[in-house]
């Protein structure tokens, strides 16, 4: 048995729900971060604009000759964008808004869905004694960093143009510390894949293990029939496609 | 017969739709999206009048292959120039118009991608030595000279060129950046915490200082004319558009010319017109561009200031890592000397032709705008404050008083000048610190504008 084996187990089974908290997990990070704005400069948006996404992501890629520029401006192209409009001056100013990016959304949609892995391979029973706290950690740093470089919020200081250091300014990072950390984006952005890929991959190994011919077991079967042995116990191990909290169950 | 008919009809259906598809094909639709910046005076020549007064229709060709060409003018306003460059970048904007910063940063971005670049094409106006931006305490603070401002809180638009102001001023000055609290803050939110005093002061650029000032919320201790570094605006084009469409681009910088010249023409009617289009107080505007205004409208590009981009870009790349910048590659001068030849004027001598208010301005007059009578015009300040005694005495709603600078030229609104009284002889200052200077060699005192005009009233 591989070490994906249950992720892809869990995937099988329970594809619409997986789907269903990515979907829920982008819409509710964008929610809270337009809270956080809301909260930060203690305001209500007054303003919503919508944008053809389709038609200008048609234009960038007819109008962009290489595809390796293609692509970072396809990932920054916007779609919603609510904020806060002051009047005070002039015609009025984009104080500051949160910008939804579809790119984005794709991104949170893809680490919800990892969290919802995370939550259900945290729920299988395992007789391994790796700790599930490298777990949490590891999860708990990779959200971290996707999240923050993800945020996706325009503030006029730093002349609009939407970045991940922006959303770290407006929420009282000093502009230096900001504009400082704004290169190593990419790096904690993949950073926190990796911790958040690698706490799955943890929490997976946890209930399989190498046998004696040198291919994977099913850890907990391994150590099911290990307990069977000793105390003659009736156990099944199923694919329970109908649970919502285990694929692997185990009945005592 | 009736087979050879129905191939005649058949031939001539044929001919009569390819000739339909080959007027289709010269009927071809050329959308041009400019971005301007309603709120930055300094782009107006290139953004909110050529909207208004439809200039660029007026110029766009319509002969040749264009013949049969539609065009599909779209403006977007916006606040700062980066979000204008990045919808550039997308290809949702054709053209656009900033400040010296932001354009750098176009520039930079654009020429860090593998197949997209912009062309710095024209200007739209400029102030030789750095007049714009300024930084403006709250109008009650006893801060009155850049001296005073290390330890204090000192707030920008952080990439805008205020902030690039204010870091080579502090520079200059000696006050290092860990000396004071840089705090990053948008034109808007700066004005609102100067009006309430919450912040030590504000770095802004044009029309954000004058503004405030004439409001009566803030006061300026510095100008950026002291960085002695030009402070401009100009156009730049993403380079696919302008090498299919030259001739529009070359359309787009006589309209930017026409609209420098109907602004010289009357700037009276033009501040009023352009305060319904930008909702900036016609006041504030005729600041910047009546005669001996902080803007100088040209769309020439100047040796200098290809010197001060170059110097703009040293700023950014020791701040902000900015991408590099061949300005060889990225500005030419093509399409502004094909403007001004279709329009027959003298590219070269407008070049060379450079306004130093120091210079220009010496010995225009003071100026009284009267809300109902417009403005009446001053030789000397004995006059000026004469005439002022005298509105003021019949209770005479005015709008504004201009006055000059005594160091600089600068214009300046009479009642923020600091003013000194010197034997019979009165003369305006920009910074309280070069006033006592002067009145201190002179022997005079310094006084305020409501104490220079009660000087003047004639009892009885």
């Amino acid at each position: 048995m591989s070490i994906l084996s249950p992720i892809v187990t869990i995937i099988r089974n329970q594809w619409a729900s997986v789907l269903v908290w990515g979907v829920m997990f982008a819409i509710g990070a964008q929610a809270l971060q337009l809270i956080m704005l809301m909260l930060r400069f203690d305001a209500f948006p007054n303003y919503l604009i919508t944008y053809d996404w389709v038609g200008n992501a048609v234009r960038i890629i007819n109008s962009t000759p290489s595809v390796k520029d293609m692509f970072p401006i396809l990932f920054e192209e916007w779609w919603i964008e609510i904020g806060f409009m002051n009047y005070d001056f002039g015609n009025g100013i984009s104080e500051w808004s949160l910008n939804v990016i579809p790119s984005r959304l794709f991104i949170l949609a893809t680490m919800g869905m990892l969290l919802k892995l995370f939550v259900v391979l945290l729920g299988q029973k395992s007789c391994s004694p790796k700790n599930t706290a490298f777990a949490y950690a590891g999860a708990g740093v990779g959200t971290l960093l996707i999240s923050m470089t993800t945020a996706a919020m325009s503030w006029v200081v730093c002349c609009a143009a939407p970045s991940w250091v922006v959303g770290l300014a407006m929420l009282g990072l000093s502009v230096s510390a900001s504009l400082a950390l704004e290169g190593l984006g990419p790096s904690l952005f993949f950073s926190g894949f990796f911790f958040l890929v690698g706490a799955l991959l943890f929490l997976s190994s946890r209930i399989t293990k190498y046998g004696e011919d040198g291919k994977r077991i099913d850890a907990l079967a391994d150590c099911i029939d290990a307990r069977t042995q000793s105390s003659d116990v009736g156990i099944t191990n199923n694919i329970n496609s109908n649970s919502d909290s285990s694929t692997l169950s185990v009945r005592t | 017969m009736r087979r050879v008919n129905s191939r005649l009809t058949a031939l001539a259906a044929t001919i009569a739709l390819s000739v339909g598809f080959a007027n289709q094909a010269y009927a071809e639709k050329i959308r041009i999206a400019i971005g301007h910046q309603s709120m930055c005076t300094d782009t107006y020549t290139a953004g909110i009048v050529i909207k208004e007064m439809k200039l660029l229709e007026k110029h766009l060709p319509k002969t040749g292959k264009y013949a049969d060409a539609e065009y599909d003018i779209s403006w977007s306003d916006y606040s700062s120039g980066g979000p204008i460059t990045n919808q550039m970048m997308a290809n949702k904007l054709n053209i656009g118009v900033m400040g010296d910063y932001p354009l750098i940063v176009n520039g930079a971005k654009f020429q860090e991608t593998e197949s997209l670049r912009t062309l710095y094409v024209a200007g739209t106006g400029y102030n030789l030595k750095g007049s714009g931006n300024a930084i403006v305490v709250p109008v009650d603070s006893d801060i009155y000279s850049i001296d005073q401002l290390a330890g204090k809180e000192v707030s920008t638009p952080v990439g805008s060129a205020a902030w690039g102001m204010l870091l080579k001023a502090m520079q200059d000055n000696g006050i290092a950046s860990s000396d004071y609290i840089l705090k990053n803050q948008s034109p808007a939110v700066g004005a609102a915490n100067i009006a309430a005093g919450k912040i030590d002061a504000h770095s802004d650029f044009c029309p954000w200082s004058e503004l405030m000032e004439y409001r009566g919320t803030g006061r300026k201790i510095y100008d950026g004319s002291e960085t002695g570094i030009p402070y401009l605006h100009g156009v730049v084009v993403r380079e696919d558009f302008s090498s299919k469409y030259p001739e529009v681009v070359t359309a787009f910088i006589k309209a930017v010319y026409e609209a420098g010249e109907w602004i010289r023409a009357d700037p009276m009617q033009a501040v009023t017109l352009m305060e319904g289009w930008t909702g900036v107080e016609k006041e504030v505007l005729y600041l910047y561009f009546s005669k001996g205004g902080h803007l100088t409208l040209d769309p020439t590009i100047k040796d200098a200031w290809i010197d001060a981009l170059a110097f703009d870009h040293t700023v950014l790349e020791k701040e902000k890592a900015i991408p590099p910048l061949d300005l060889n590659e990225w500005i030419t001068e093509d399409f502004v000397k094909a403007a001004y030849s279709e329009l027959g004027k003298d590219y070269e001598a407008e070049k060379a032709d450079v306004v130093d208010a120091e210079v220009a301005n010496k010995g225009l007059p003071n100026e009284i705008w009267h809300s109902r009578d417009g403005v009446t015009t001053y030789s000397d300040v004995p006059s000026f404050l004469t005439a002022m005694a005298q509105m003021t005495g019949t209770g005479a709603k005015l709008n504004a008083t201009y006055v000059y600078d005594s160091e600089t030229g600068l214009k300046l609104f009479g009642k923020t000048a600091f003013w000194v009284k010197s034997g019979e002889s009165y003369n305006a200052f920009l910074r309280k610190g070069e006033a006592e200077e002067f009145a201190a060699r002179q022997s005079g005192e310094l006084i305020d504008f409501e104490t220079a005009i009660a000087n003047f009233v004639k009892e009885g």
